[in-house]
């Protein structure tokens, strides 16, 4: 494990740090990079007990979707008004989660951000192993998920049609094609190093199986050239979806009249809201591997004073939407909304949830004004758990303290979670766990060649004299 | 043991269905096993039963006996002739139900109804519109009655000493020659029990049973037949006559105690007149004026324009002070009543403390608008009232001048009522003494709702021979020697008469299913008539009656209606019997002097539940399942206590105490109802059951275990005691204050005359961008609802029920919020927590124009028809839920599980096969009944004729006693809703969302004394 080279005793702005430093020259870095692969780290024990547990919440999860698909949604908690509870909220958490990874992959090539090169393959990882997970939950959440597939545009024989009115069917379009593109985009940033770990596989099977993946990469300036305007043109694919899959996710409630669910501005507050939580995860991801696998020269401090601030922006942004949300309420006049926004959340039966969630998301990012705490470890690790968590509460609160409390009093009901619910969330995050861990085990999880191109770059730059 | 049983047969027929199923059934002929028990099945081979049975043989046997039931009573008609009624087409056509006009009986009185009936199967229990006590509209009761008949936990076998008999084997030992042996030539030893009755068929066999056995002796015991209303009409008037209500002729109304609403014999008439003086159309109409003074908010005091919250011991001496001073006011009318009358009120009165009582001016303004309304008024006071209340009531009704006008006097319907055999505690005592040899009881459950000093359940057990026809093997059938399964009475010929005396003939719908014997045919055996069926008993009755001349024209007439036309029974002429209501009203206020009012001590009340009534219909899933009319508890009794006493006795809702009375305790959780008098707690009767009935059974306090014979409704010191034990009551409404919503709107007739339009912002079109769609031509569906009639009585909870197939949840799954009934009555306090007033507010699909549900279902699962249904289609549904997230109204439900997988055979046949049975995972909600909707198209269609006005009813209209639901097409000008919609207090609930409901609600218009105050109350 290499240890962090010291800091200069006058250390430049963070801003102006480098990106990457001290790299060994790219054989040595190749070897450095892919040597887990094939050994599994200087910490190999530590992968059994990993795959072991997070293989038994996944298993948990697959029981409890067979027995909800056994026994019906009445094995979860929800009732009439709160038809819906923790699965969708799980639902929209994780696709939010699901936003981080291709903002810090498409937008940020767009825009030509250096620093993404270390931590986009992880955040796309991430990404796409959320989307799988959220993808589950609107099935699963059916009443009779066996007829899902009537939500999808087909020409049936019965010459029904989903309702184009509903929000429902253009939800599925959406998530599938975000998928899709998301896990295009990742396996195409993927074939290059692909290429690389088929060239420093030790036996023949694994020779072959990554030369299967490899797709025939072998390199060639002409590959090089397709590549980048492949991968360009999926980064301008992928860019406008990061803002479209959370819009119409968000319509899922605001097209109903509810309070609490009818505003106009969920779709921009959906997306600061995901991406903020995908930024959180996002460090809770990397901020472990940085220190396990000793990238304290790929991932350095410039990508968490980065990712502090990225924190920090978003959570202003998710502050002003809730006063926003908050004001229109009270501006408007709408008891009904009035009530929602100004009574049920900060003093009804769920408050604790209101205000803790809402004290956690805005405040906690505001400690990232101090630049000491934007590369702080420990701190960006808390502050991101805490934000992974409140993010979870928020979307339950907007969820069920719209619901259990709408326009008659006499319909209103509490909202308590059976152990299934329970199950299902943990399991969910085992399953995660369980992706994310193979992806760590058997894939580059740093994109080398897009390291080095940058390396050469910020060279040549320096050789150049340019900033 | 009834699962072993119904596990083993599930088990052996699984899987099959339809041809099938016969298959399995002659597989499993052929088993060892199965061809013992079929021997054994006969009588005939009864004797071959060895003495030793065992547990696991009788098993077998009941087994056995469930399986052939099931074969031999799936749909048969029963054998003798029955016939439709009239409006139907004689001729059966498949898919086409039937109506049979039959009646029920609750505790003597009967109430006419009219069952539909599919393939000779019975689904659907709806009033009959020519009986008086109906008039069309049918009960909680009434309604649920029908599930009854198909309860899997019903009796199935003869039993003789825990062994499995026969009806021959009965009628022989009954057999006077075998019988007399026992009970003496002259009967000595023998003792009948029954329930009050009206029956000619069984006055007349009791006769004849006196006849054989002149020294027997019979008993009539129902645990909510008080006894207190006979003793003060025998004190008052000199006999137990019956006293009949027109309260379509009152302008003011005072109900002392007493639910006439919803509760009391004729609760449907009295409501339907009632309600015809309530709803008014334009704000000159004129309105009645209802008083109640009552401790336990009931739906009558939810709708009484000044309700007093008082005890139920304080009602003798506010009844003495309004009397006192009606007769001060009318002097010159009343020169008739003697001093000792006045001043036996006046004692009354004062022993009660009534001139330091809190609603001393309460009493007083009541007083005065009563006696201005002399003649045109009605004072009524609830059975559970004491004597003396009843005394003074009668009084009062004299002094008003009432009687002759709005109050008359009939004989009573009931057999032998009034009489001293009208109780238990004489049988019993002739049991401790040894005197009986063989009871026979008819029906009732006397074990389980005997009061508690009586000890009854030790004596019957002591008993040497006993013999117990009921329904179920409760808690009765466990003591008794002889168990005979009854006959439901959707299974039974018989007669009975309606609380105004018209007789009426109960047809069976359906043969005994189980083989089961009508009280008639038991007591025709001890007559020594064994083989007389039911149905040639009450025909021979009748024909001695009628004669034989017309007889078959009478008959086949009185089928057909349900009832003797133009019988009830004639006004007597009744008059005060001064000496008697002097002693009685005087003995009322030594007694009550006697020990010292105080307060601070709790009194316990008991009450008739809504639900289950005295325990009889507990294990009926629909009722228990109803929320209560006031307190919307479900699956539970509770001691109900007012928020100031529980806070005095620092208790907390649904936490358990033990009510002690005497040294007896019952342990209950506390339930705290706004309203409810302070110092006092009621608990209803009829939970806490331990008999066979497995739905019945566990659910709720046995609270019979603390009434007693001195005190069988009011116990005066009660003790409650903590027990730091929580018990979640399943309550299907949390929250009940309007926030200040336009939710339910209401007004005082006076607000009403000054502004007529002041429900004017509330319906109409509402702005919006889009052009509203054009409907086009032909029936456009639309309900009010007159939210100044609706009690709350959920008879159309019941109905609807019954027919959209709406399955049973239970308690667990109604804690969570998971009730699936598609309307539901919604009831709102306002004012203060301790003195609230109470609106109820039925809330079903609104079937709104534009339906907030309809554009977010991704499948287009439900959509709009043309004539403006906002429809539902099941087999498109996937179960997102959004519909429901979306609807403002939240009256749709979701089949969170397989709600119908584990129903047994026999309760699948009350399904009504016009509708669909929801599997898992869909939706569904209040279609306005749209299988009648399409089935009167239909029917016109043939006929070449547009749907007549009023034709289409819908369940809850139909079923509704006060006739607040009115449904019909606004684009036929005749029909009745045109008018309604068109009246100034309709408005549409939520009307700002712009959602255009079908559904309009006519504001609740109240007619407060302005001598009170006008209390916005």
């Amino acid at each position: 494990m290499a240890s962090p080279a010291p800091l200069p005793s006058e250390a430049p702005p963070l801003h102006e740090r480098l990106v990457i430093r001290n790299l060994p020259d790219n054989a040595a870095l190749t070897q450095q990079l892919l040597s887990p692969i094939w050994r599994g780290g200087s910490r190999w024990w530590l992968w059994p007990l990993l795959f072991c547990s997070s293989g038994l919440l996944a298993l948990l999860f697959f029981v409890l979707i067979f027995y909800t698909f056994a026994e019906g949604i009445g094995v979860w908690g929800n009732n009439i008004p709160v038809a819906w509870a923790y699965a969708i909220t799980d639902f929209v958490w994780w696709i939010g989660i699901g936003h981080a990874g291709t903002f810090i992959s498409a937008f940020l090539i767009l825009l030509n951000q250096k620093w993404r090169a270390s931590i986009n393959r992880i955040a796309e990882a991430m990404t796409l192993f959320a989307l799988v997970n959220a993808m589950i939950f609107p099935v699963l959440h059916l009443g009779r998920p066996w007829f899902f597939y009537w939500l999808i545009p087909y020409p049936s024989a019965m010459r029904v049609w989903p309702n184009f009115r509903s929000a429902l069917p253009w939800d599925v379009a959406a998530i599938s094609t975000y998928f899709t593109v998301s896990l295009l985009f990742w396996y195409v940033g993927l074939i290059p190093d692909l290429a690389a770990v088929r060239d420093s596989a030790p036996g023949a099977i694994r020779k072959r199986i990554y030369g299967l993946l490899a797709l025939g990469w072998r390199g060639a300036s002409r590959h090089w050239q397709r590549y980048r305007i492949a991968y360009i043109i999926l980064a301008g694919l992928a860019t406008p979806l990061v803002i479209s899959v959370h819009s119409i996710v968000s319509l899922d409630f605001s097209i109903a009249q509810l309070p609490g669910w009818h505003s106009t501005i969920f779709p921009p507050y959906f997306v600061v809201g995901a991406i903020y939580s995908g930024f959180a995860m996002v460090l809770m991801l990397i901020l472990p591997i940085r220190s396990a696998f000793g990238l304290h020269d790929v991932i350095t401090e410039r990508h968490l004073d980065v990712l502090g601030k990225m924190l920090l922006v978003m959570g202003m942004l998710l502050a002003y939407s809730y006063v926003c949300e908050a004001f229109t309420a009270y501006y408007s006049g709408n008891q009904f909304e009035q009530y929602t926004y100004l009574f049920a959340r900060p003093m009804g039966p769920y408050a604790w949830v209101y205000w803790s969630m809402t004290l956690c998301n805005v405040l906690t990012p505001q400690i990232f004004w101090w630049s000491y705490l934007r590369t702080n470890v420990v701190a960006l690790f808390c502050a991101s758990v805490v934000i992974f968590v409140a993010m979870w509460a928020e979307r339950f609160m907007l969820i069920v303290t719209s619901l259990n409390r709408d326009f008659l009093p006499s319909s209103w009901h509490f909202y308590a979670p059976t152990w299934v619910d329970w199950g299902i969330l943990i399991g969910s995050l085992g399953l995660f766990c369980f992706l994310f861990f193979a992806f760590l085990r058997w894939a580059p999880f740093i994109p080398l060649s897009e390291l080095k191109r940058t390396r050469f770059e910020l060279r040549r730059e320096a050789e150049h004299g340019l900033p | 043991m009834t699962d072993e049983r119904r596990d083993r047969w599930a088990e052996a027929l699984r899987g099959r269905s339809g041809a099938a199923y016969w298959r399995g059934l002659e597989e499993l002929l052929d088993t060892p096993e199965f061809r013992d028990a079929v021997r054994h099945e006969f009588p005939a081979a009864v004797d071959e039963i060895p003495e030793g049975i065992t547990r696991r043989t009788f098993v077998k046997l009941l087994g056995a006996s469930l399986a052939l039931a099931g074969v031999s009573a799936c749909t048969a008609e029963p054998a003798e002739k029955i016939l439709p009624y009239v409006t139907q087409p004689p001729e059966v056509t498949p898919g086409i139900p039937l109506h049979y006009a039959t009646s029920m009986v609750l505790d003597g009185y009967a109430t006419g109804l009219l069952v539909e009936s599919h393939a000779g199967r019975p689904t659907k229990v709806e009033g009959n519109p020519a009986h008086p006590a109906s008039l069309g509209a049918a009960g909680v009761y009434e309604q649920a009655s029908v599930l009854q008949l198909y309860d899997p936990d019903r009796a199935r076998v003869v039993r003789a000493d825990r062994r499995r008999s026969s009806w021959t084997a009965l009628t022989q030992a009954l057999a006077p020659t075998a019988l007399r042996t026992h009970v003496g030539a002259r009967g000595a030893g023998l003792r009948l029990l029954l329930e009050p009755t009206s029956s000619q068929v069984v006055a007349e066999l009791l006769d004849r049973i006196g006849t054989l056995y002149p020294d027997s002796k019979r008993y009539y015991f129902a645990p909510l037949a008080s006894g207190h209303r006979e003793s003060g009409m025998r004190a008052a008037l000199g006999s137990a006559f019956e006293t009949q209500y027109d309260f379509s002729r009152a302008d003011v109304v005072l109900a002392l105690d007493a639910d006439f609403l919803a509760a009391m014999p004729f609760h449907l008439r009295h409501a339907r007149d009632f309600a015809q003086r309530r709803h008014i159309e334009q704000p000159t109409d004129e309105m009645n004026r209802l008083y109640v003074a009552e401790a336990m908010l009931t739906p009558t005091g939810g709708l009484a324009d000044h309700r007093l919250r008082v005890r139920a011991s304080e009602i003798e001496s506010l009844a003495a002070a309004v009397t006192n001073q009606v007769m001060g006011e009318r002097a010159a009318q009343l020169s008739n009543i003697p001093g000792s009358a006045r001043r036996a009120v006046a004692h009354l009165r004062d022993a009660g403390g009534a001139a330091q009582s809190p609603w001393a001016p309460w009493a007083q303004a009541v007083a005065h608008d009563l006696a201005e309304h002399a003649g045109r008024s009605i004072v009524i006071a609830g059975p559970q009232q004491s004597a003396a209340v009843h005394v003074v009531v009668h009084l009062l009704n004299a002094a008003l001048g009432n009687v002759g006008q709005t109050v008359w006097y009939t004989e009573s319907p009931i057999v032998e009522a009034g009489e001293a055999n009208h109780a238990l505690a004489p049988l019993a005592e002739e049991m401790r003494a040894g005197q009986v040899d063989t009871l026979v009881i008819l029906g009732g459950n006397p074990a389980y709702t005997a009061p508690a000093d009586l000890d009854f359940a030790r004596l019957l057990r002591a008993l040497p021979r006993s013999v117990y026809l009921g329904l179920y093997e409760n808690e009765t059938a466990a003591l008794t020697h002889w168990f005979i399964p009854a006959a439901h009475y959707l299974e039974s010929w018989g007669d009975a008469r309606a609380y105004d005396g018209t007789p009426s003939i109960i047809q069976p719908l359906i043969a005994p299913m189980y083989d089961g014997k009508t009280g008639s045919e038991l007591l025709a055996a001890l007559a020594g008539e064994d083989d007389a069926s039911a149905h040639s008993l009450v025909q021979g009755s009748w024909r001695g009656r009628v004669g034989s001349a017309n007889f078959d024209a009478f008959w086949t007439d009185v089928l057909h209606r349900g009832l003797v036309p133009r019988s009830a029974a004639p006004r007597t002429q009744a008059s005060l019997r001064w000496r008697t209501l002097v002693r009685a009203l005087e003995q009322a206020a030594n007694a009550r002097r006697a020990p010292a009012a105080s307060r601070g001590r709790l009194e316990l009340a008991f009450r008739q539940d809504p639900k289950v009534y005295d325990g009889r219909f507990a294990n009926v899933a629909w009722l228990q399942e109803l929320p209560a009319p006031v307190t919307k508890l479900t699956w539970d009794n509770a001691a109900m206590l007012s928020p100031a006493t529980a806070a005095r006795l620092a208790v907390a809702n649904e936490e358990m105490v033990e009510l002690g009375a005497e040294g007896r305790v019952l342990r209950v959780p506390v339930l705290i109802v706004p309203g409810h008098a302070d110092d006092a707690v009621t608990v209803s009767l009829g939970y806490g059951r331990a008999g066979a009935e497995e739905i019945a059974r566990g659910v709720g306090g046995n609270a019979y275990r603390l009434r007693t014979t001195a005190a069988p409704y009011l116990v005066p010191g009660a003790t409650l005691t903590r027990r730091n034990v929580g018990h979640p009551l399943a309550i299907t409404q949390m929250h009940s204050a309007l926030h200040g919503r336009a939710i339910v709107l209401q007004a005082t007739l006076e607000a009403f005359r000054r502004n007529p339009r002041f429900t004017q912002d509330h319906k109409g079109r509402v702005l919006t961008l889009y052009q509203p769609f054009q409907y086009r031509t032909g029936d456009q569906w639309a309900m009010t609802i007159d939210l100044s009639t609706c009690t709350g009585c959920s008879a159309c909870v019941v109905a609807c029920q019954a027919e959209n197939n709406i399955p049973v949840v239970g308690k667990a799954d109604v804690l969570k919020g998971r009730e699936m009934h598609w309307i539901r009555i919604d009831r709102y306090y306002s004012g203060t927590p301790d003195d609230p007033a109470v609106v109820m507010q039925p809330m079903l699909c609104q079937q709104c124009e534009k339906a907030p549900c309809e554009y977010v279902c991704p499948v287009n699962a439900t959509v709009h028809s043309p004539d403006g249904l906002n429809e539902m289609i099941y087999n498109r549904c996937v179960g997102t839920r959004f519909c429901s997230n979306n609807c403002p109204y939240k009256v749709r439900r979701f089949n969170w599980f397989d709600y119908n997988a584990e129903i047994t055979e026999t309760e699948k046949m009350v399904k009504n096969p016009d509708v669909t049975v929801r599997g898992r995972g869909v939706m569904e909600k209040c279609t306005f009944c749209v299988q009648r909707i399409r089935r009167h198209q239909i029917q016109a269609e043939l006929e070449e004729r547009p749907l007549r006005p009023g034709e289409v009813k819908t369940a809850c209209q139909q079923a509704c006693p006060t006739q607040a639901i009115v449904f019909g097409s606004y684009t036929d000008p005749e029909d009745g809703i045109v008018r309604e919609l068109a009246q100034a207090r309709s408005y549409a609930v939520l009307h700002e969302l712009g959602t255009q409901p079908r559904v309009n609600y006519l504001a609740r218009i109240t007619n407060p004394n302005p001598a009170m105050g006008g209390g916005e109350r």
